[in-house]
């Protein structure tokens, strides 16, 4: 019994750092409908700039992160004002493709800047796990928990509430009609990209606190799809419920049936899930519907 | 648009894929240039060539479904993997010979393909596309957790050399000219796909699926036809790779290399068949030469280092598909149109 609350609770905490991952996806797609398939890589990229900041620089890891998040901003920045800027109104198609062939792109423009190498990434939340009752947790666990809690309620109200998030979703639906509305369509995007890529670097953070840093580490970003649609792409705190099923069934899995059949099921459960997702029902639990006239 | 002073008199002949007699001549040039190549060419260009005709099969197939039916296919690099995978199967555990392997083989990627494409009754857009990611993923978490005395595990499986009677097909010669005859089938097939009743469905699909279905046209229907065809140029262009490499195993299949049949697709244009040749030879080319100057600039620049041209192979390609889809979205197709009606319209080009 001990043992199956031990494999759920740190199942459902995994697959809340799955879900910080994805809110990163959430939060482009919400503003410009793009579905961000470099989101992996952007989580390499963000390992990169922690470990820069904090092992080259030496700074202290709490300075170095939040020099990271805002250097993220950056960066989001940067990808719209040089990608996205010039396919405002352009058709979604040629904006997914190009972040197709940000996948590449971005993956030699690291290969250049810190070669190939595999590096130990700095611990930025301690190594020691908590110990509730029997349950073992691993603090960067339970720090994804918390920060996913946290920045799903944050983005929530930036999206429901504030005047820049009601307008990211007007753009969203369309360019052009939001445009005509007095909406900034490029400083919109380059606010979704700049949050976009900042969560990021919160989830690069998280998921290689303590651990090796290689560019493997990009499969990350589609391993979190399945979550991403399981709570269906504009919702944000659905993710959090999402990232909670999806952990805890990756979890048991990988405790329950990954010995009897020898293999790593567990790392394709997920994606099972998310075919059956799609079929049964695309639009994920608090997708929003669109309804298509002629 | 066609030369000044050209009509078609019967309706035959507007429709003729060779239309006027320098067309013909070109074709007929190329291909005997292709075949005199055979004899001509040195073992290492032969591969790189062969290698380009097998991209270019399987880039084809990306275009029907991608280019033709407007269905995001993230999956063609594991289509191509289930036909290579079934080549090696039936060639080393029934000895089947290959001109029947490699239609089975298409076969069996496109029954492959077409349960994603089924997928699209319910799901269009970039849902689609992500289931094609899950089959990218469950590809070689299928062939690894087999019994590996099934599908090899992650030793992958050996292929015996093809066989027509008793000649052997191993040279890079007999290679080249394997893929050569089976890539003018495969590309005379697309042609006739897509102006057929299924190549008018595709574009109807692409273009408005609402309205396409308002025609008449089942749109989920015609998605998972896109995805069969699709595939089964992939499975063709697998078995065409297990031949060639004499082994299969699943590192070849991955998702980086389905991204890169895009870009050959995108560099090309897509909804153009000659624009997936033109795709698969310009990206393949320069992986070539950036391989074969890769050592040598490695050498003259040791400070940079082999990984750094590596790094470098991949700024360019990346660059070259976000340049492309920005500056050039239809590809290089369309300048080449741009250039021959410029050249028609002379002295009063634009």
């Amino acid at each position: 019994m001990i043992d199956f609350l031990n494999y759920a609770v740190l199942g459902i905490l995994t697959g809340q750092l799955y879900a910080i991952v994805a809110m990163g996806f959430v939060v482009i797609y919400r503003a410009s409908r793009v579905f961000n398939f470099a989101q992996g890589e952007l989580i390499v990229l963000g390992g990169f700039i922690v470990w820069t900041f904090v092992m080259v620089f030496k700074l202290h890891p709490v300075i170095g992160a939040l020099l990271s998040i805002l250097a993220g901003a950056l960066v989001g920045i940067l990808i719209e004002r040089l990608f996205f800027r010039r396919l405002v109104g352009r058709s979604v198609f040629a904006m997914v493709m190009v972040t197709i062939g940000m996948i590449i792109l971005l993956r030699g423009v690291m290969l250049i800047l810190w070669g190939a190498h595999e590096r130990q990434f700095p611990a930025i939340f301690p190594l020691e796990p908590v110990i509730i009752g029997e349950i073992f947790i691993p603090s960067p666990l339970l720090a994804s928990g918390f920060l996913s809690v946290v920045a799903a309620l944050a983005l929530h109200h930036f999206f429901n509430r504030s005047r820049a998030g009601l307008a990211l979703s007007a753009v969203s639906e369309d360019h052009e009609v939001a445009q005509s509305m007095g909406i900034s369509v490029r400083k919109s995007m380059a606010l979704a990209w700049a949050l976009g890529v900042s969560l990021s670097i919160v989830g690069a953070m998280t998921y290689l606190s303590g651990k090796t840093l290689t560019y493997n580490a990009a499969e990350i970003g589609f391993a979190a799809l399945p979550i991403a649609l399981l709570a269906g792409l504009e919702s944000i705190r659905g993710l959090l419920l999402g990232g909670a099923i999806i952990g805890l069934i990756q979890g048991l899995t990988s405790a329950y049936i990954d010995p009897i059949f020898g293999g790593q099921a567990s790392a394709i459960v997920p994606y099972l899930f998310m075919l059956g997702v799609l079929l049964i029902r695309p639009t994920g639990m608090f997708g929003w519907k669109i309804i298509e006239r002629v | 648009m066609d030369p000044a002073g050209r009509f078609s008199k019967t309706y035959s002949a507007d429709v003729a894929l060779v239309r006027t007699r320098p067309q013909a001549v070109a074709l007929v040039l190329t291909l005997i240039a292709l075949l005199v190549f055979a004899f001509m060419g040195s073992p290492r260009m032969l591969s790189v060539l062969t290698s380009i005709f097998t991209a270019a099969i399987i880039a084809v197939g990306l275009q029907v479904t991608t280019g033709f039916a407007g269905q995001v296919n993230l999956g063609q690099a594991a289509f191509a993997g289930v036909g290579a995978y079934c080549t090696a199967f039936l060639a080393q555990r029934f000895s089947v010979p290959f001109y029947l392997v490699i239609p089975l083989s298409g076969f069996a990627a496109a029954g492959f393909g077409w349960i994603f494409g089924m997928a699209a009754v319910r799901i269009r857009g970039f849902y689609l596309a992500l289931t094609t990611i899950a089959a990218q993923a469950l590809f070689p978490f299928v062939i690894l957790n087999l019994p590996s005395n099934w599908l090899g595990g992650s030793s992958g499986l050996t292929v015996p050399p093809a066989t027509l009677g008793s000649w052997r097909l191993t040279s890079e010669r007999d290679l080249y000219l394997m893929a050569l005859v089976v890539g003018i089938v495969m590309v005379a097939g697309a042609f006739g796909i897509v102006r057929g009743r299924h190549g008018r469905a595709f574009l109807a699909v692409r273009d408005d699926e609402l309205a396409a279905g308002m025609t008449g046209i089942a749109v989920a229907r015609t998605k998972a036809m896109a995805f069969f065809v699709g595939a089964f140029y992939a499975g063709v262009g697998g078995a065409l790779i297990a031949y060639q490499l004499r082994l299969v195993n699943t590192e070849g299949f991955t998702l980086f290399q389905s991204i890169w049949f895009i870009a050959m697709v995108i560099v090309g244009g897509l909804g153009s068949i000659v624009g997936g040749i033109v795709g698969a030879a310009a990206i393949r080319g320069v992986q070539e030469i950036l391989s074969t100057i890769g050592p040598t600039l490695a050498g003259l620049l040791p400070l940079l280092g082999n990984s750094f041209v590596f790094a470098a192979m991949n700024v360019f390609l990346g660059g070259v598909i976000v340049a492309f889809l920005i500056y050039e979205p239809d590809g290089l197709m369309r300048r080449w149109s741009i250039l021959k009606s410029q050249y028609r319209r002379w002295p009063f080009p634009r």
